[in-house]
């Protein structure tokens, strides 16, 4: 029942969490505007002091939606600063990129890292019937202003609008919680003519398959699933790449060799994330550690804060995050003076004192030619890895604490992964038991990496059990 | 200083009023409601339209808004059981994620093997065994020890969540998916394990739904026709008379709060069993469908009756929320209009025991 | 200027289906104990709530020092005056008395300065003769002494006019002199009193003049020193009322024991032991009155007999069988029918209507249930039938008893508890709050049972009330029974004396 409390912020950043909770004040940094509404909290009470809060924090809902604009102009800065050099050289397994445009960037060609689920398949017929605006929605876990994961994707939905003008009618429903209310919602946005739609969180997966096998012609997108249909395609990127480069600029930053790292959960994306970053870490810091604490969730910035915390008060100097939603992290990091590596959004301007880098997805680099695949009458299901080099993936604005000797440093590595995905994991890398699990030399194939089960030496943590 | 209008506790309730305050209050959020949208530049007949339309009205809506209701109405009906006795039971969370981990369990170890009846009904059962059994860890601590149950049924709501993520993210479980990739979740149930739903006057129902109406009519029943409720009454009312009389209160406490977590846990069951077809961690716990129970009820008058049509009002404005929202429709408007409504329906409560009365003349000071 | 300190005119309030005052006139002159008198439900707890601002009067004036007042809230009457001593205390147990003294005064600076509010107390409590400590915790205080906070709390906010509900309802003979001392002191220094009673010989004592009400309407007001009990009686009532002793006609066989004890001991509900080795016997139609002090176990006996609590040691027997420990259902099936002294709360269950009231004690029986489920029209027939045979004045038996007035409440319980056809009726304070006609009425129907063969444990405070009624007096003191004695051969003197915990020999 995400939206019965669910709602708006409202200026005065007081969180609201009623009774039976204990209430709470988030420490949101300055100028980051879109406060984090806590889900977790606010959601579960109360419809009715959300009434009143919302009837106060009415005009303020106006105020976030002009916020975020502003946000997307700066993350649009952040993508000028940092997509692949222009002179990227052709990924080494596709002569695709030989194909690409002389556009100044990206300079790869996404439609080489996506694969059919099968060759030959009869484009789906999901544009407009009769001429009129091809109507797409995107359905968000969280909220637009969530200053991380929603915020991303709904931001390249404003770039897909702004680049398709009145040709694509976009729409978005946020707050929506993972369980059977995904269904109902995909219904009734099929019921007002929408014929793609994106879903971006791993739960509702379940339900965009059943959507997806009941409509089958309607086109379904799915941001960091697996499951397929002649309706549905996965995307998603080689965000280890950029984790890997994030991780030199924290392992640059530490003073003391030792890091720390919050993680959400114990899933080979996430395994991936954490190895890279550490192996980035150490081939600036060759004798750091990083010690990783596992979030259990994507989302709760209150136990975020804590557990970042509790790694500054065990003694480590510089932070870094994966698959974590929010910029709670900052701020602890903030309260504390100390480096943060965030992840997923560009918070250089909000993070300024502490900020380093992190990855970022640019899901418009897909999802811009996608739509004009349906609006050409040439979609396919399928999946698609994007990268460094097609601009899928890529590294925020460099933070002040970052010095022009590192960032060269980096940026010299970066295209060289843009060149050769996965590339950071070249043997031997041995795992934290000592047990070498690449030898010298070999690359993970595409599927060792989707599996990634093992800890690199230099984390101090384990894989939850399972 | 004074206000112009007070309120003032009515000796007896009229009938009419139960009938006629809810509409009264209905319209005036509808009003209020309209300002707001004006104010925003929205046409407010359009949105109340798309509301109707889009929560209570299709054939379509009305099968979703059943679908969202389901959990509403068991959650709200654990809350009104136990509020009845004067035990605050805001456990329905926890207790409806352990009926689901129970559902599941007989589910993926019964489906397939044996007739699709018997699955269906053990799963049933086994969501309010384990429903019961949690929540009467509460009953017994209430009872035995005299702990409060609030602070208890709360605790053990995060418990509950632990436990759902030890299950599917920290082990590989018997309810774990070995075969998922990436992200863990659930082991699906056999098809022969999925509750049916039917067909009924043209939109869908699903078994859930069903066993929710019949719960709710075997509990209006014990209230108000059995001995069960009488006594549940006379506890309520006065422990010192339920003493007198003989009525063993303790095991009265443990009962009720056990069939307050079945009741919790038929919601959990009927999520595995109707929708998700394996154990949700994440979708059970986002859900908060507990919580909002206890609103259903507070709104139901804790009648089990009730219960069942609040679910459906907030099921069907759930919808119809999740409809309107939108680039040109914030999420807040909605949660406003949402909130307005279920406000102004407390509030009409109000009035039902209350009138308001003008304050006349204020007293003068005593100079003479 | 007059002598008046209140004139209430023509006071009409209505409540729905009641007209509580129905044109009430009253008159209080300054420094008189003036006694407001009436049975349950002749509109004086109506009356003192308009005087006190919790109600508004529908019509009427109210005159406070001859100046027209209409109060909004108690706040405002206090303001002006009017404080009012409340038969239930409203003290906070676990703080001071001086800290309740001062409580909820709107004139309390943020900083308080303890010392000064002691002193204060400490010089209103020598004025009026209230020894008192200030720094007990009101918990670890008597009733008495309660009491006498809850008047310090009005007075300590200056209240001229004091309007006593009840007051001596909870008091000892000895705390209720000391009560009436303190009213003299105050009138003398010119304050008003107005005291709410309907016990005809403590209005006599105390008070200066009289004002009787009936329902709703004032009988009329007399000057104490020209009238007499019978006459108040009678204008309470509308008729001559005699108190004497009962006649029966059928005498109690005590030989024929219907209820024993033997040896019993039980512990209170803090652990501490309150019967020691109580023995005891009430025979066929026998009434016996168990005298004492309230607080000397007989809450404690009456609960043990009737199961509600269990006994640490001894035997109960009920017509010669045993009950077994603690068992309330076991109890009643065995014949044991109880009038709890609280009779709302615990006898009853308030928010409930007269109809489950009435079905309280057998709605587990085949006649009222079946299969678990209620047989709702039987638990309606066998209410009307029981308001009709007892003379319940109710609405219908859809209302909740709470709503009923103290005697109907009363006459409720005691149609119950007679419908289940007990051999043993305990009844604690039967009449306790009872206006003069349900006074009469109760202990009719306790009569006419022990005339039909019932035995009757009388557990009373009231003296007159145990000796018109009883045929065998037990005196219970600290947990023991220390006399028994027929009544024929008791006096009040030696009762008190028993009572006060005198050696049965030295009171011979």
């Amino acid at each position: 029942m995400n939206s019965w409390s669910q709602a708006c912020d409202w200026p005065g950043r007081t969180e609201f969490g009623g009774w039976p909770h204990t209430y709470y004040l988030f420490n949101a940094p300055a100028i980051s505007g879109e406060e984090i509404l806590n889900k977790r909290l606010s959601k579960k009470w109360l419809p009715l002091a959300a009434t009143i809060a919302l009837g106060v924090g009415l005009v303020a809902c106006g105020d976030d939606n002009g916020s975020s604009s502003e946000d997307t102009t700066a993350a649009a800065e952040a993508t000028a600063d940092t997509t692949a050099p222009a002179d990227t050289t052709a990924p080494t397994d596709t002569a695709a990129a030989t194909e690409s445009s002389e556009a100044a960037a990206p300079a790869g060609d996404w439609s080489a890292n996506f694969k059919p689920w099968e060759e030959g398949a009869a484009p789906v017929a999901c544009g407009p019937k009769d001429g009129g605006a091809l109507k797409a929605a995107w359905v968000y876990v969280g909220p637009i202003n969530d200053g991380g994961w929603t915020q991303t994707h709904d931001e390249a939905r404003q770039k897909v609008q702004e680049h398709f003008g009145d040709k694509i009618e976009t729409t978005y429903k946020e707050n929506v919680p993972e369980g059977e209310q995904v269904s109902q919602v995909i219904e009734d946005l099929i019921a007002d003519g929408n014929t793609v739609i994106f879903g971006t969180s791993f739960g509702f997966q379940d339900a965009f398959l059943a959507a997806a096998e009941k409509h089958p012609d309607v086109c379904f997108e799915f941001a960091t699933g697996y499951k397929s249909a002649g309706n549905l395609s996965q995307f998603y990127g080689a965000a280890e790449d950029t984790d890997y480069l994030t991780g030199m600029a924290a392992g640059a930053a530490s003073k003391n060799g030792k890091l720390g790292y919050l993680a959400s959960f114990g899933i080979p994306e996430v395994v991936r994330g954490i190895n890279a970053w550490t192996l980035g870490v150490r081939a600036m810091n060759p004798d750091a550690t990083v010690k990783v604490v596992w979030v259990n969730s994507w989302f709760d910035p209150p136990n975020e804060r804590k557990q970042a915390e509790a790694l500054i008060a065990a003694g480590v100097d510089v932070l870094g995050m994966k698959g974590i939603d929010s910029p709670a992290t900052g701020d602890a990091a903030k309260a504390k003076g100390i480096p943060w590596a965030g992840y997923n959004r560009d918070n250089s301007a909000n993070y300024g004192d502490v900020w380093l880098t992190g990855t970022q997805y640019h899901w418009d680099v897909y999802e811009i030619p996608r739509l004009q695949q349906v609006l050409d009458g040439a979609w396919v299901a399928g999946n698609y890895y994007g990268n460094i080099g097609d601009g899928f993936v890529g590294l925020s604005t460099y933070g002040d604490l970052v010095s022009a000797e590192t960032r060269a440093t980096i940026d010299a590595k970066k295209a060289e992964l843009a060149a050769n995905p996965g590339g950071e994991f070249t043997g031997p890398i041995k795992d934290t038991a000592g047990k070498e699990q690449l030898a010298a030399g070999k690359q993970h194939t595409y599927e060792e990496l989707m599996g990634m089960q093992y800890l690199v030496e230099g984390v101090d943590g384990e894989i939850p059990a399972g | 200083m004074k206000s112009p209008i007070r309120l003032e506790r009515r000796l007896k309730q009229p009938r009419w009023l139960n009938w006629a305050i809810p509409f009264i209050s209905l319209l005036g959020a509808l009003i209020v409601g309209a300002v707001v949208l004006l104010a925003t530049g929205k046409n407010p007949l359009d949105v109340y339209w798309r509301i109707l339309d889009r929560g209570f009205l299709s054939k379509r809506s009305i099968t979703g808004t059943l679908r969202t209701a389901t959990p509403l109405a068991f959650t709200g009906m654990c809350a009104a059981a136990a509020f009845r006795l004067g035990v605050i039971n805001i456990g329905g969370e926890g207790q409806l994620y352990v009926g689901a981990v129970g559902a599941a369990l007989v589910g993926l170890w019964l489906g397939g093997s044996v007739p699709v009846g018997i699955t269906i009904i053990v799963m049933v059962v086994a969501g309010m065994l384990f429903g019961a059994m949690y929540a009467s860890i509460v009953g017994v601590l209430r009872s035995q020890f005299n702990t409060n149950e609030i602070i208890t049924s709360l605790m053990m709501n995060y418990i509950a969540g632990i436990i759902l993520n030890y299950l599917i993210f920290n082990s590989r479980s018997y309810w774990r998916d070995p075969r998922s990739v990436g992200f863990p979740s659930g082991k699906p149930l056999d098809e022969r394990a999925h509750w049916p739903s039917y067909e009924l006057f043209g939109f869908g129902v699903s078994f859930g739904f069903l066993i929710a109406v019949v719960a709710a009519i075997v509990l209006w029943i014990i209230y108000k026709r059995s001995r069960l409720g009488f006594e549940i009454g006379i506890i309520a009312d006065s422990p010192r008379a339920a003493r007198y009389v003989g009525i063993r209160t303790k095991w009265t406490i443990v009962a009720v709060t056990a069939m307050s977590g079945a009741l919790a846990g038929i919601g959990g069951a009927s999520q595995v069993g109707d929708f998700a077809h394996y154990l949700d961690a994440k979708g059970l716990q986002l859900n908060n469908f507990g919580y909002t129970g206890i609103v259903v009820a507070a709104l139901a008058r804790l009648n089990p009756l009730g219960a069942i049509l609040v679910a459906v009002l907030l099921g069907g404005l759930t919808n119809a929320g999740y409809s309107l929202q939108g680039p040109d429709f914030p999420s807040g408007l909605v949660g406003t209009l949402q909130g307005l409504i279920l406000f102004t329906a407390v509030a009409g409560e109000i009035l039902t025991k209350y009138r308001l009365r003008a304050n006349r003349a204020a007293s003068k000071a005593v100079t003479a | 200027m007059t002598n008046s300190a209140v004139r209430m005119t023509g006071v009409v309030k209505r409540f729905p289906g009641v007209v509580a005052n129905d044109g009430v006139n009253f008159e209080v002159l300054k420094g008189e104990v003036h006694a407001l008198l009436g049975e349950n439900g002749a509109g004086k707890s109506t009356l003192s709530n308009i005087l006190t601002g919790l109600y508004r009067p529908d019509e009427g004036t109210i005159e406070l020092n001859g100046a027209p007042m209409s109060f909004a809230s108690p706040k405002a009457a206090l303001d002006a005056g009017i404080g009012m001593v409340h038969q239930h205390f409203r003290l906070v147990e676990p703080f001071t008395v001086a800290e309740n003294v001062i409580l909820g005064n709107q004139e309390t600076p943020f900083l308080i300065d303890a010392e000064s509010i002691i002193d204060r107390v400490n010089e209103l409590a020598a004025r009026y003769d209230m020894a008192v400590d200030p720094n007990a915790k009101i918990w670890q205080l008597s009733v008495g002494e309660q009491q006498r906070v809850e008047i310090l709390k009005v007075l300590y906010r200056g209240a001229q006019v004091l309007i006593l509900d009840e007051p001596t309802a909870v008091l000892t003979p000895i705390e209720a002199d000391a009560l009436f001392r303190t009213l003299r002191a105050m009138t003398a220094e010119g304050r008003t009193v107005i005291f709410i009673s309907h016990k005809l010989d403590e209005v006599m004592s105390v008070s200066d003049r009289i004002t009787v009400l009936r329902g709703g309407r004032t009988v009329g007001t007399v000057a104490t020193m020209d009238t007499s009990t019978r006459e108040l009686a009678s204008m309470m009532v509308g008729r001559s009322v005699e108190f004497s002793r009962v006649v029966r006609r059928n005498p109690g066989v005590p030989a024929d024991v219907v209820l024993s004890l033997s040896q019993v001991n039980c512990d209170d509900d803090r652990g501490r032991h309150a019967l020691h080795d109580v023995s005891l016997t009430v025979g066929r139609g026998e009434i016996v009155g168990v005298a004492g002090v309230a607080g000397n176990g007989q809450r404690e006996l009456a609960e043990v007999i009737a199961g509600m609590r269990s006994s640490t040691s001894g035997r109960i027997a009920v017509a010669g069988n045993e009950v077994p420990n603690g068992k309330a259902r076991a109890a009643i099936a065995g014949g044991v029918a109880h009038v709890p002294e609280d009779r709302l709360h615990t006898g009853l269950a308030a928010g409930h209507s007269v109809e489950d009231n009435m079905a309280l004690k057998n709605y587990r029986t085949p006649l009222l249930s079946k299969f678990g489920l209620l047989r709702r029209n039987v638990i309606a027939t066998q209410a009307s039938d029981l308001v009709t045979k007892y003379d319940v004045k109710t609405p219908d038996t859809a209302t909740p008893v709470r709503l009923l007035s103290g005697g109907n409440v009363q006459k409720v319980l005691l149609a119950r508890e007679f419908s289940t056809r007990p051999k043993v009726l305990m009844a604690a304070s039967p009449t306790r709050g009872l206006d003069v006609g349900a006074i009469e009425t109760v202990r009719g129907r306790l009569v006419e049972a022990a005339d039909d063969g019932v035995g009757i444990l009388l557990i009373s405070e009231d003296l007159e009330e145990i000796m018109s009624l009883a045929d065998r007096i037990v005196v219970i003191y600290e947990g023991r029974l220390v006399a028994d004695m027929p009544a024929a051969d008791a006096t009040r003197e030696q009762l008190g004396l028993l009572m006060g915990g005198a050696k049965m020999e030295a009171s011979r």
